[in-house]
């Protein structure tokens, strides 16, 4: 295992986004709670720069912070108060199961989400936040580093964990429901996934999936559902007339053998109500939906889903090819 | 059971063929490792499993194929008991197929022709090396091979003999024979001996019918298609229609005919009547049913009575329906014309004609037959003899004539009688009465031939009318067994009846003559005799009131109607409008005729000699209808004949043959099945790859 964060860096984040990263930093739009002080907006009152209200003076209060102009206009003593700043506890959660596995080169699945939380990692570790993460993989729950932590040691540990190949089943569910009690308040909880099959051992793993998040929002998390789409698997693009066997990467369904032209409209049909119904479900419960698809620059999406993290408005997920859409 | 060509079998290494096809033609797929699959799943999983579930079956379905191909090409047979001994030295043999009708009994699921195609094979197959042979059916239109060395050829004439449908009209095995031994013949004389092999089964018509030796030093050999002929095989019942007539009824109606026949019930003796259902069908419609019961190997008559609706000649067809499966079928249904209705040509010589009608020869005649029943039927025309003469020597030979009357003709001339001799002979029906003018002398040289007597002199046997004494000749009692007054009753209106001449005739018992009508001194006063395919009627009194007042009474016009009604040959009814199959039907034209067969074939016929056209091959059951142009259609049915479906078992002694013998065992192959098996997988197949093909589509 490389301990050193640069290095464990280079073998995850491609070297545009390295330089894309240098000088950036993680904003989110809403206040954190985190258990020090750090770079983010708080949700409580605190030592910071940004102006919160004026509150009356109690006696024992700081006089120092006795703000007389305002004493001036209002004629009693009120005391200025700032937001708090504090670190953010961040935890990634990651979808290592087989499914990552598709597509070649930059285009691949895993290696695209795993760039993705690598920087964000980067970025996070880099202001003094705390990071946690956990996998599922292979049927199992890498929950090890769950904590969040600060540290240059958080990332390589980080690294590590993703250079390992995709390979399995990975239970979103049970991932979500094991994350969610040891999470620090008002974490902001960050899936990687392609949200495709969130369990395909259990037929009702869709609603057990969301509610498990919707409840995580609920304890006042923030979650972002960032997911990872391969362009094959938006279009089912296969024109030839041979026949086709389609493997499940993970092992756990039957294989399908056919043609790809008489099987892709029902299957564009399934896939469209699956991610419609993923969307609202999402909208429903107040969780944040960020789509990206491997064939788009890798600077591009992390640009984007810093924007997104950030609060600036993102347009709806798109899936039409980046070509189509210069 | 054994095998023929056992190294056929070889080819069932071929079975691996369609397996390695199979796994090499199945498409490969290409794999993609898919994390969407949920999304394909639901309907896939169907075609999947639906896929390899095809595979498998059209694979079992080419290996059957194949395999029952390879065992059909290896010639699986199963020994017969039967055993046909065969000349053991090199010799010119003939196969003299037994074709008749009752060749088409099943037995053991085929037909004897099928057994006797075996037999023969087994024949070929035994024959010693240097022989040759011919082969022969009995049926008309059966092969005729002529001896070679190469059996092969007589093996595929063999075998497509016996794919046909048994005909009818087939001449017994014995009348088969000439034909084999002119074979023979053709052959050309060698020093080899000659043998007929003859197969059949062991009926009269068949085997029972063989002599032991066809010529001399020529041994014909009886070869049972089935069993053998110290074991014949069981018999099997079947039923036949036998001797369908029919009759006019004129007791009943003018239009009413009596159709009767006898149901015959072939198989073995002892157990209960059997009901059979009889239906009669009158120009394609069921118009009568009858149920009779038939005795286990014995007859049953039946009898329907039909008055047609119409006038004219009909169809008529009568069967035996709900019959199930027959032994022997095709010998259910019997046609029949009823042409009860056929025109009759009369020409009314006259021999004394007046200005004034009642003294006219003719005229009481040809006012009774205007006065008929059967006018309607009936056309008459008179002439002068001088107009027949000029006829006849013109070359006219009176074809389109059915009757001809001389009334009170002197006598025909000489260089004509002969003419009118061959007319009769061919068919025509001649009446003569006599009268003042008839020369006894005359006629006896000319036409003496066929006169029913020679005629002698007239007689006066009474007085003029007026004279104080009033002497006259009655008419005794008719014979109403005489062909012309069957089935008339009573003293038809004649016994009044005062002659005062007749002509006496000159007794002659070696002439078959047959009195119908005779005068109470006993001289005979209508006397008949059929003249080959003719019929010659004679009045030895006058036909007008010159000598007789027959013509006054009331029963002269029954009479002259059944008096033509038997002369006229030409359309008796029973006996000319339905002949037995192979009989020739004779049809009177002058010019081409055409003639429809039952199969829908159409033949079209020359007239041969004397205004006839011959029309010979009566060898399908059912109605023929004859076209002639310028003369009204004919229509005549044809009947098997029903000693073709006898298949009552006859003894048939086995012949030795001198000199070495081979034993033949006839062999009967079962592959007929395996390749019957294999074009049903063939369909089978074809089907299941055609589906497949469409849904992958």
């Amino acid at each position: 295992m490389s301990q050193d964060p640069a290095q464990a860096l280079a073998a995850v984040v491609p070297p545009e986004l390295r330089d894309l990263l240098r000088g950036r930093q993680l904003v989110l739009a809403r206040p954190v709670g985190g258990p020090h002080a750090g770079r983010h907006t708080g949700v409580r009152a605190g030592l910071g720069d940004q102006f919160r209200g004026h509150v009356p003076y109690s006696p024992g209060d700081d006089p120092r912070r006795i703000d007389w102009r305002a004493v001036a206009r209002r004629d009693r003593l009120v005391l200025r108060q700032t937001d708090a700043e504090d670190a953010l506890s961040l935890v990634l959660l990651v979808d290592a199961a087989g499914g990552m596995a598709y597509g070649t080169g930059t285009s691949n699945k895993q290696r695209h989400a795993a760039a993705l939380a690598a920087a964000l990692a980067h970025l996070a570790l880099r202001q003094g936040d705390n990071l946690g993460f956990a996998l599922g993989r292979d049927g199992a729950l890498e929950l090890a580093q769950l904590r969040p932590r600060s540290g240059p040691s958080r990332l390589g540990a980080l690294a590590h964990a993703l250079t390992r190949e995709a390979s399995g089943v990975c239970p979103l569910p049970d991932l979500v429901a094991a994350v969610a009690p040891t999470l620090p308040r008002r974490s902001l909880v960050l899936l990687l996934s392609d949200l495709l099959d969130p369990d395909p051992t259990r037929p009702d793993a869709d609603e057990q999936f969301l509610r498990g998040l919707a409840a995580l929002r609920s304890r006042g998390h923030d979650v972002v559902l960032v997911q990872v789409l391969h362009r094959d698997e938006l279009e089912l693009p296969w024109t030839e007339r041979g026949m086709l066997r389609f493997e499940d990467p993970r092992g756990a369904r039957e294989a399908v053998e056919g043609h790809a032209p008489g099987l892709r409209p029902a299957y564009l049909e399934r896939l469209h109500a699956h991610l419609g119904g993923l969307e609202r479900g999402c909208a429903e419960s107040g969780l944040h939906l960020h789509r990206t698809v491997t064939d788009e620059p890798l600077t591009g999406a992390l640009l984007a889903l810093l924007a997104r993290l950030s609060g600036h408005p993102e347009p709806a997920p798109t899936l039409e090819p980046a070509g189509a859409r210069r | 059971m054994s095998l023929l060509a056992p190294l056929m079998l070889l080819g069932l290494l071929g079975l691996a063929l369609p397996l390695l096809a199979h796994l090499r033609g199945r498409e490969q797929p290409r794999r993609v490792a898919f994390a969407a699959l949920r999304f394909l799943a639901p309907r896939d999983e169907v075609i999947t499993q639906r896929h390899r579930l095809r595979d498998r079956l059209l694979l079992a379905l080419r290996l059957g194929l194949l395999a029952l191909l390879v065992l059909a090409l290896s010639r699986p047979v199963s020994v017969g008991d039967a055993r046909v001994a065969v000349l053991g030295e090199a010799h010119d043999a003939v196969l003299l197929l037994d074709a008749s009708f009752s060749m088409g009994l099943q037995v053991d699921g085929h037909s004897l022709r099928v057994a006797s195609e075996d037999a023969g094979a087994a024949i070929l197959e035994a024959l010693p090396a240097g022989s040759r042979v011919g082969l022969l059916s009995t049926d008309p239109a059966g092969p005729r091979l002529e001896l070679s060395a190469d059996p092969g050829r007589i093996r595929q004439a063999l075998a497509d003999w016996a794919a046909q449908p048994p005909g009818a009209g087939a001449w017994t095995l014995e009348s088969g024979l000439p034909g084999a031994l002119a074979l023979l013949r053709l052959a050309g004389d060698g020093p080899q001996r000659r043998v007929v092999y003859a197969i059949g089964d062991l009926t009269a018509r068949g085997l029972g019918s063989l002599p032991a030796t066809a010529a001399p030093e020529v041994p014909v050999l009886p070869v049972p298609a089935a069993g053998t002929l110290t074991a014949p095989p069981p018999v099997l019942e079947h039923l036949s229609l036998e001797s369908v007539h029919w009759s006019p009824a004129r007791e009943i109606d003018p239009q009413a005919v009596r159709i009767s026949g006898e149901v015959r019930r072939h198989g073995p003796a002892g157990g209960p009547p059997r009901r059979v259902v009889l239906v009669l069908r009158i120009a394609d419609e069921a118009t009568a049913r009858a149920e009779i019961d038939v005795p286990a190997a014995g007859l049953a008559s039946f009898e329907f009575n039909h008055t047609a609706a119409a006038a004219g000649p009909t169809a008529a067809t009568v069967e035996i329906s709900e019959l199930g499966d027959d032994a022997l079928p095709g010998d259910e249904v019997r046609h029949l014309w009823l042409a009860g209705e056929d025109r009759i040509e009369v020409a009314l010589v006259n021999g004394d004609p007046s200005e004034m009608r009642a003294h006219d020869e003719v005229f009481f005649l040809a006012t009774a037959l205007a006065a008929s029943g059967s006018a309607r039927r009936l056309s008459v025309h008179s002439l002068a003899p001088d107009q027949l003469e000029a006829r006849l020597r013109s070359g006219d030979h009176l074809a389109d004539v059915d009757v001809l009357v001389l009334a009170n003709v002197r006598a025909p001339a000489e260089d004509i009688a002969p003419v009118l001799r061959d007319r009769v002979a061919a068919g025509m029906g001649l009446w003569i009465s006599v009268g003042d003018r008839v020369e006894a002398r005359a006629y006896n040289e000319r036409l003496g031939e066929l006169l029913p007597l020679l005629l002698r002199e007239p007689l006066i046997v009474g007085t003029a009318p007026g004279r104080t004494e009033a002497r006259s000749e009655g008419v005794a009692p008719p014979n109403l067994t005489h062909p012309i007054l069957l089935g008339l009753h009573g003293e038809l209106g004649l016994l009044g009846t005062r002659t005062r001449r007749i002509f006496l005739l000159e007794p002659d018992p070696s002439r078959s003559a047959e009195v119908a009508l005779s005068f109470t001194s006993g001289a005979p006063a209508l006397i008949s005799r059929p003249f080959e395919r003719g019929r010659v009627a004679m009045l030895t009194t006058s036909i007008d009131r010159d000598w007789s007042d027959l013509p006054l009474r009331p029963g002269f016009v029954p009479l002259a109607e059944r008096v033509l009604a038997w002369l006229d040959t030409g359309h008796p009814g029973a006996s000319a409008a339905t002949i037995r199959a192979g009989e020739p039907r004779l049809i009177p034209t002058d010019r081409p005729v055409t003639v429809h067969t039952p199969d829908g074939q159409e033949r079209v016929l020359p007239p041969e000699l004397e205004g006839q056209a011959v029309f010979k091959n009566t060898l399908v059951p059912g109605h023929y209808h004859v076209t002639r142009q310028g003369g009204e259609p004919l229509t005549f049915a044809v009947q098997r004949d029903p000693a073709e479906s006898d298949t009552t078992a006859v003894p048939v002694r086995p012949l030795a043959l001198d000199g070495d013998q081979v034993l033949a065992a006839a062999q009967h192959p079962r592959w007929r099945p395996l390749v019957q098996l294999a074009a049903l997988l063939l369909l089978l197949e074809t089907l299941l790859r055609l589906r497949r093909s469409r849904r992958r589509r």
